[in-house]
């Protein structure tokens, strides 16, 4: 086989039931094809059938992935995205920071899929080309911070651990050894050099959205992939790798880096703050922030949205900024709570960014003083926006503690609170915990309720629309659900669709991950230009396929589509690859994505019963803020959203219910593998 | 190294970096010193520090210029159009000072643990550096962070920078001023290179390895457990060849520094022995988690 240069083309399977490895060796023609990450991890769920609605999410055979792209490892802006199928029934494919995704390319590995289910729980060990299943019973039940030290510290390369020791008094000065001889308890074995994914104790007990942590905060949060390790008993994977990577043009590639990072190094904004700086943006000019449960998207008064920006934040509480590998973004931020309440002071925790700023900051009412709405003036001072940045930075801790995703659990608690609002539940639905806004010690009961799966908890441990359900039939009162926020039965992150600054309700339809807030062309979308929301989306796809990160490419616009082709050119020597092969990366993606959820949900009419499953609020007016009474892009009418609906299906080449046809199947050469699912709706 | 070597002023040939770090020193020096009434820097050297630091700072110092609208107009879109006279506009050039690079002796790389972002550039570089002069047959295609001497490594909230601190044993309690992974190395391998040499190297009185003496990591080990036990972590070994790898400070003139995207690492003439600066990686962790969060955790 010829050299290869970016992938290794090599893939472990690791089957848990069996506790057996193998290595599988695609066709290099199949990364060409797929990329890998997202797309290579999606194009695996079907070829083995686990696209299948009848392959329980949480069943043995589901198979978790974690999949790298050709330039992970030495690129600048890694990120690693976990592919599997999700608790909820549709495709999980979720990403996140950290270091770890450059480790497994150090170790010479693509990906690995795991599939099985450990008898006890265990942890992965990738030493390079070796992987162990080893016994994690003593770490099972442990938060994710905690567990991860512990695991960091029992993988070492074998260059730097020895369990004997070399050293005796002879190698001394007499000297030397009278005042401290060698320690023969002291062996080899001091540095920290691998990369951890794990769960928490909410991944352990299944909780529909856990994630997969790693670093303490960095979360792959979405989509629930934390449940499906737990599932498997495996409480996390630990890397370290010392092989390096190959680079076809390593000149080429390392001055495109090079260039890439002096780049970032311009950016204050992002340098400075990283997400947390959009809070304002956010609540005034874009009118986007999610306030109680998106009954309101901006405040009144401007003075109640600076206790979350960016500016306000770093003066309160930024200790230091932390970045990816070969990242001078650094837009993760460490941060201590200092509070007056003794259960939030002293915590430690980053940021918030923008998601948990949303959702779990303005959306749980936290901003207002007590007894005040949105629609009044704000009447505290620096202190009380202190306290609400407090609260706000208490819940994300709790929810990355866990390993819990905080859009999910974030738009599932403000939920409650608004029935609470409403009248339409009490405490005594909730296990004697009275959800009111801004009340952080009841939502420090209520998640902890969720990730044991105690009492109420083990209902509202299946996210936001199983519990809408459940209180729509408990109460008898069906409208209780229309005030779960989200789209395809997954819940709205924290960017509005009513100002139409932020996003246009349709992109919330058109992603394939549901409700993703990183889909990609949003401006084309606001601006209704299909065509280049289209090529938004498409870039976003190889993004998630190459598994680099999108603030520096959709955001921060260091990549763009020829500097990407030209690092992926200069990484694997694919002198054939070019922009049309990349974005047909883009159509598989979504072609695959959108066939994965409609066939495992078994999906009967896919315009009816799963694009039309968005809530009424979207084209309600707002209620207050620089666009109060607006209705969104379509003058608060759905009927227009679906007309465009029609026509993007059409332009990607997809029947107008939105399932790809034969042609493009074909024309994308992934007809072997979707064709057979796709025909039940030609 | 005693005290005394390191405190030479090197007054003929200093490099830009040897000012500056000679001059945070002194300040560091001038606080610290009441306290723990450590031997303050020579008086001669604070004050041609300063002296060289002032000019470097007017180098970079903003400049205003008068420049015709026409020039600016598309840079900056606020200028009016009905502006036609000349503007005062004010823009901030960076003057690279043209000093020569210059080996910097008796230094040290200290690592500011609140600046640093764990962003791993400064082992890129460093890996990149030795793996040309070490491996060229691989530095063509290949990244390998293993090869580089400086390691950061990723506690949670803290990020730890492990590389050599050039500890010295103290003769009158250890009975040698060797370093101590010198002074186990059984072949000798592991010297101190007192003389040139190689340019952006090694050589100007710092540690390196000789690779055909070194017995390497399944052999020996020595050098590594030595460090571990008593000072810090600052060996690593070759992927390869197995053999040792310790920050030769590239001869006087680290690469990491210039690679560096925050200013983290401070390249100091510290005029202290490296041991009182040394711990193992994870004790530096917990430590700077102590200061940077005011609490004690194990990791």
């Amino acid at each position: 086989m010829a050299e290869l240069y970016g992938i290794t083309g090599k893939i472990a399977r690791i089957d848990l039931s069996r506790e057996k490895v193998t290595v599988i060796e695609p066709d290099v023609e199949l990364y060409k094809k797929f990329l890998g990450g997202a797309t290579l991890g999606m194009y695996y769920l079907f070829k083995e059938g686990i696209v299948s609605p009848d392959v329980d999410p949480f069943s043995p055979e589901n198979m978790l992935q974690v999949m790298l792209g050709p330039i992970n490892g030495a690129a600048p802006n890694n990120r690693s995205v976990f592919v599997t199928k999700s608790p909820y029934g549709f495709i999980c494919i979720s990403l996140a920071g950290g270091q770890t995704a450059a480790k497994l390319r150090f170790a010479g590995w693509d990906g690995l899929q795991i599939v099985g289910k450990a008898k006890d729980p265990v942890y992965i060990a990738v030493i390079d080309d070796k992987i162990e299943i080893r016994d994690a019973s003593d770490l099972w039940g442990k938060d994710a911070e905690e567990a991860e030290m512990e695991l960091k510290k029992r993988v070492l390369a074998p260059i730097e651990y020895k369990d004997a020791n070399v050293l005796t008094k002879y190698d001394m000065t007499p000297e030397w050894v009278e005042i401290r001889p060698p320690d023969p308890e002291k062996t080899i074995g001091a540095k920290r050099l691998a990369g951890v994914w794990l769960i928490g104790p909410a991944g352990e007990n299944k909780v529909w959205f856990a994630g997969i942590m790693t670093e303490g905060f960095r979360a792959h949060g979405r989509y629930g992939s934390g449940a499906i390790a737990g599932s498997k008993n495996l409480k996390g994977i630990v890397v370290r790798g010392t092989k390096g990577q190959k680079l076809a043009d390593k000149t080429k590639f390392l001055s495109i880096m090079n260039d890439i990072v002096n780049k970032e190094k311009q950016n204050y904004f992002w340098r400075s703050y990283g997400t947390a700086g959009i809070g304002y943006a956010e609540a005034i000019p874009k009118s986007g922030f999610p306030i109680r449960n998106w009954q309101w998207e901006s405040w009144r008064d401007p003075r109640v949205a600076k206790a979350l920006t960016g500016p306000f934040m770093d003066d309160a509480s930024f200790i230091r900024k932390e970045a990816c590998p070969g990242c001078a973004l650094k837009c993760a931020t460490t941060t201590q709570i200092t509070s007056a309440d003794p259960m939030l002071d002293g915590n430690i925790t980053d940021m918030p960014d923008w998601e948990a700023m949303g959702m779990v900051g303005g959306n749980l009412g936290y901003l207002e003083m007590p007894g005040k709405t949105p629609s009044d003036p704000y009447t505290g001072d620096h202190f009380d926006q202190a306290e609400a940045l407090a609260k706000t930075q208490y819940t994300t801790m709790l929810f990355d503690k866990y390993g819990m995703d905080f859009i999910e659990g974030g738009a599932l608690i403000a939920f409650l609170m608004e029935l609470r609002q409403r009248g339409y539940i009490g405490p005594e639905d909730l296990d004697g915990i009275d959800l009111k806004w801004g009340d952080v010690h009841a939502v420090d009961a209520i998640i902890r309720k969720i990730v044991k799966r105690e009492g109420i908890g083990d209902v509202l441990a299946r996210g936001l629309f199983p519990t809408a359900e459940y209180f729509a039939e408990k109460k008898g009162k069906p409208e209780i659900v229309q005030y779960a926020q989200g789209c395809h039965r997954y819940a709205q992150p924290a960017h509005g669709t009513r100002s139409n600054k932020d996003r246009n309700p349709l992109e919330y339809v058109t992603v394939i991950r549901p409700c993703e807030h990183t889909g990609g062309g949003s401006g084309a979308f606001m601006a209704r230009d299909l065509a280049g929301a289209i090529k938004g989306q498409n870039f976003e796809a190889v993004t998630n396929s190459l598994v680099i990160c999108a603030f520096a490419s959709i955001y921060g616009g260091f990549y763009v589509w020829e500097n990407t082709l030209e690092l992926v050119k200069a990484a694997t020597g694919w002198t054939d690859f070019d922009l049309d092969a990349l974005n047909r990366v883009g159509d598989r993606y979504y072609a695959l994505g959108r066939l994965f959820s409609l066939h495992s949900l078994r999906i009967k009419d896919p315009l009816e019963d799963w694009d039309k499953t968005f809530p009424p609020r979207w084209f309600e007016p707002l209620p207050e803020g620089p666009y109060k009474g607006a209705t969104s892009v379509y003058n608060g009418d759905p009927e227009a959203m679906l007309a465009d609906l029609r026509e993007y299906y059409k332009l990607r080449g997809w029947t107008e219910k939105g399932v790809p046809t034969k042609e493009k199947l074909e024309e994308l050469g992934i007809a072997d593998i979707a064709a057979d699912i796709a025909k039940r709706w030609w | 190294m005693s005290e005394e070597r390191s405190l030479e002023p090197q007054k003929d040939r200093i490099s830009r970096r040897q000012f500056v770090a000679g001059a945070a020193t002194a300040i560091v020096s001038a606080v610290v010193g009441g306290i723990v009434g450590s031997q303050a820097f020579p008086k001669t050297v604070t004050e041609t520090a300063t002296r060289e630091v002032t000019k470097i700072l007017t180098s970079t110092a903003t400049v205003s210029t008068t420049i015709p609208t026409t020039v600016v107009s598309t840079a900056t879109k606020e200028v009016t159009k009905t502006e036609t006279a000349t503007k005062e506009v004010t823009t901030t050039v960076t003057v690279t000072p043209t000093v020569e690079k210059v080996p910097v002796k008796n230094a040290m790389l200290l690592i500011n643990p609140v600046k640093c972002t764990g962003c791993m550039l400064c082992a890129f570089a460093c890996a990149e550096h030795w793996m040309k002069e070490e491996h060229p047959e691989l530095a063509g295609d290949t990244i390998n962070l293993e090869f580089s001497r400086i390691r950061p490594m990723r506690f949670q909230y803290v990020d730890v920078v492990n590389v050599c601190y050039q500890c010295r044993l103290e003769p009158y309690a250890e009975g040698s001023d060797k370093h101590p992974c010198e002074q186990v190395c059984p072949t000798g391998a592991l010297h101190t290179v007192e003389g040139e040499g190689k340019e952006g190297y090694y050589g100007n009185g710092y540690l390196w390895v000789d690779k055909d003496m070194c017995l390497g990591f399944d052999a020996c080990g020595k050098c590594l457990e030595v460090c571990e036990e008593q000072f810090g972590s600052g060996i690593s070994f070759d992927p390869i060849t197995k053999k040792a790898q310790v920050c030769s400070m590239c001869g006087g003139m680290p690469v990491c520094a210039d690679a560096c995207p925050e200013g983290a690492i401070e390249v100091v003439v510290p005029g202290r022995n490296g041991r009182v600066y040394a711990e193992p990686p994870e004790v530096k962790a917990e430590l700077y988690y102590m200061k940077l969060y005011g609490v004690r955790r194990d990791l």
